[in-house]
């Protein structure tokens, strides 16, 4: 067995405890990270993060799609805001 | 709303006969060219473009009228233009971001938030931002939970802005250690 296996995916215990409070109020809100290492959980999935990039809180709606990654993978530290063009965004 | 979008720039010239070279803002490389004639940035030129091929991040691009290296050289900077009107209607639940840019954000309870400035996607879907009165940055996960309407033909997108839960601090991490 590999020792990354072995080991399991790394997650800051208190990312636990705050997705459980929250989805226990079941309040629609966004929580607030600093956790960027942290990977995403199964448990995680239908909860709103707003993971730092040093600078504000980038929210992350997270779905199934992203559980095995990290919560920095989706919150870039550098912005190229880029040119609207013919681009499109989906609801 | 805004009446043009910029499909691409002149990087530079390609070769000897009068290609350039464009680096595409769409979202398929080679739609520099799909939406018929562009003009520049004042509206005075309008050139045809045919896609020729890529280099690296550019497209190589034949503009008709353009036979030499010189005329080639001269269109570098050129920005490309094409009317707003020209793209093609979008899918449903689809919005174009140069519709998006500019509309008033109005949560559910009819109050004025701001305006949106931009629209993202750093891989965990559309974002939106707007900014409020009073210069703050705000985003927001372009979903329908969480933007109910968006009403182009008011000029206005109504929103449900999540809860923000308590600003605790990095100190979470230092807590759990110590644990």
């Amino acid at each position: 067995m590999a020792r990354s296996v072995w080991k399991g995916p790394f997650v800051d215990g208190y990312l636990l405890k705050k997705a459980d409070t929250s989805r226990a109020s079941g309040r629609n809100e966004v929580i607030k990270i600093w956790a960027r290492r942290s990977t995403i959980m199964p448990q995680f999935v239908g909860l709103t993060f707003g993971v730092h990039n040093g600078q504000k809180f980038i929210p992350v709606l997270v779905t199934e799609n992203m559980v095995g990654h990290k919560f920095g993978e989706f919150s870039p530290t550098r912005t190229y805001y880029g040119h609207a063009a013919d681009k499109k965004a989906r609801r | 709303m805004v009446d043009r979008v910029c499909l691409g720039a002149v990087a530079g010239a390609h070769g000897v006969r009068g290609q350039v070279k464009v680096k595409p803002f769409t979202e398929n490389p080679d739609d520099v060219a799909a939406y018929g004639p562009v003009e520049d940035e004042r509206g005075d030129r309008r050139f045809k473009l045919s896609v020729t091929g890529r280099h690296k991040d550019t497209v190589i691009v034949r503009i008709d009228g353009v036979s030499d290296r010189n005329a080639a050289e001269a269109l570098r900077g050129t920005r490309l233009y094409v009317a707003r009107a020209v793209l093609p209607e979008p899918e449903e639940g689809a919005f174009y971001h140069a519709d998006l840019i500019g509309l008033s954000v109005v949560s559910v309870g009819g109050e004025t938030l701001g305006r949106v400035t931009s629209v993202h996607d750093f891989g965990a879907g559309d974002l939106v931002e707007y900014v409020d009165a009073s210069g703050g940055q705000h985003m927001l996960p372009f979903t329908l939970a969480m933007v109910p309407e968006v009403d182009l033909a008011g000029g206005r997108m109504v929103v449900d802005p999540p809860e923000e839960s308590p600003d605790e601090g990095p100190e979470d991490l230092a807590q759990d250690r110590a644990e």
